[in-house]
């Protein structure tokens, strides 16, 4: 079985095709999508600016991280189940468009970004939790991680202009 | 309604608007700077007002929370609106008739004077009354809110 043969197969299940053809499952799972993205992204956005040390700066790195990571996490799991749904009516249009893949391949690397900060950088935490402005791993892992995400957006956005 | 209508079709009909109309890539580049935007807002609005609400960070002073993510939001308006306005241009007409962008045209004036008159004020004084700290945050959230749907609601149509 090629890679088209399963894309379409996929597209051919009941899910896709309510997520393709009926008005409210698309509208329905792209508003779940935007606000999984508000919930995720949103709240993720305030831990990166205290990872670069530009607000809540009085309060230590690891308390904002707590309580804001069940939002982010929250959030991702919504967008993901929804985005899943979505391009599963969608497959093989998604599968050759350029900003589909860049949108991949940038979430990929958020991931890389976010383990590489959770296996090396944030093992140290201890040292500098209290510090306004915490070290250049951590500040570029913020920086690096808001850079990713707003590109994760404008592919999104751009690849459902470019794919029909 | 008749000046508005000859308003929007010159509008429709300026080279800016041409452009953008002519290019699907243009329109959706502008499409995710509006969504960049509105991340930025409805988080704000989000962390902020979960903050107001005593839910998040309760022991830090609200100033510390809320008034960056609120001035945050002000950058997030500006981007969203700005591309708005672009995109709007190059379907004036049509996108103006809807119903739906109507609703988020009324919410979002809604969500942008509340933010300018009472939400800026609560959010800079860390000794607001608790009242009007959870009301702030839990009108702050409904409205941006309420805009984020219906924006979303409004991608069917595009």
């Amino acid at each position: 079985m090629s890679i088209m043969e399963i894309l379409e197969w996929i597209e051919a299940t009941r899910i896709a095709s309510i997520a393709r053809e009926s008005a409210w499952g698309f509208q329905i799972l792209v508003g779940l999508h935007i606000l999984g993205l508000i919930f995720s992204v949103g709240t993720l956005l305030w831990f990166d600016l205290r990872l670069l040390g530009v607000s809540m700066r009085a309060c230590p790195v690891s308390r904002v991280y707590r309580q804001l990571m069940p939002w982010t996490l929250g959030g991702f799991v919504v967008m993901l189940v929804s985005g899943t749904f979505l391009l599963a009516g969608f497959a093989t249009n998604a599968y050759s468009n350029f900003y589909f893949r860049t949108k991949v391949i940038a979430l990929l690397l958020a991931g890389v970004n976010a383990a590489i900060y959770h296996l090396v950088t944030e093992r140290r935490v201890a040292q500098w939790d209290h510090a306004p402005k915490p070290p250049g791993r951590a500040r570029l892992a913020g920086l690096t991680s808001i850079f990713l995400w707003a590109l994760i957006i404008l592919a999104g956005r751009m690849m459902s202009y470019t794919m029909f | 309604m008749l000046n508005l209508d000859s308003f929007f079709e010159w509008l429709q009909a300026t080279g800016i608007a041409m452009t953008i109309g002519g290019s699907s890539s243009l329109t959706g580049l502008l499409s995710g700077i509006h969504l960049l935007g509105l991340t930025i807002v409805a988080g704000g609005a989000f962390v902020s007002g979960l903050r107001l609400l005593g839910v998040l960070l309760p022991d830090q002073p609200v100033s510390e929370v809320a008034a960056p993510a609120a001035r945050a939001m002000v950058i997030g308006m500006t981007t969203s609106v700005a591309t708005g306005l672009l995109m709007f241009s190059s379907r004036a007409s049509a996108v103006a008739a809807s119903e739906i962008f109507q609703l988020k045209m009324a919410l979002l004036l809604a969500a942008v004077a509340f933010h300018f008159t009472v939400y800026l004020k609560t959010t800079r004084q860390d000794d607001a009354p608790v009242f009007r700290l959870r009301l702030s945050g839990l009108l702050g959230l409904a409205l941006w809110f309420g805009v984020a749907l219906a924006g979303s609601g409004f991608i069917l149509l595009e």
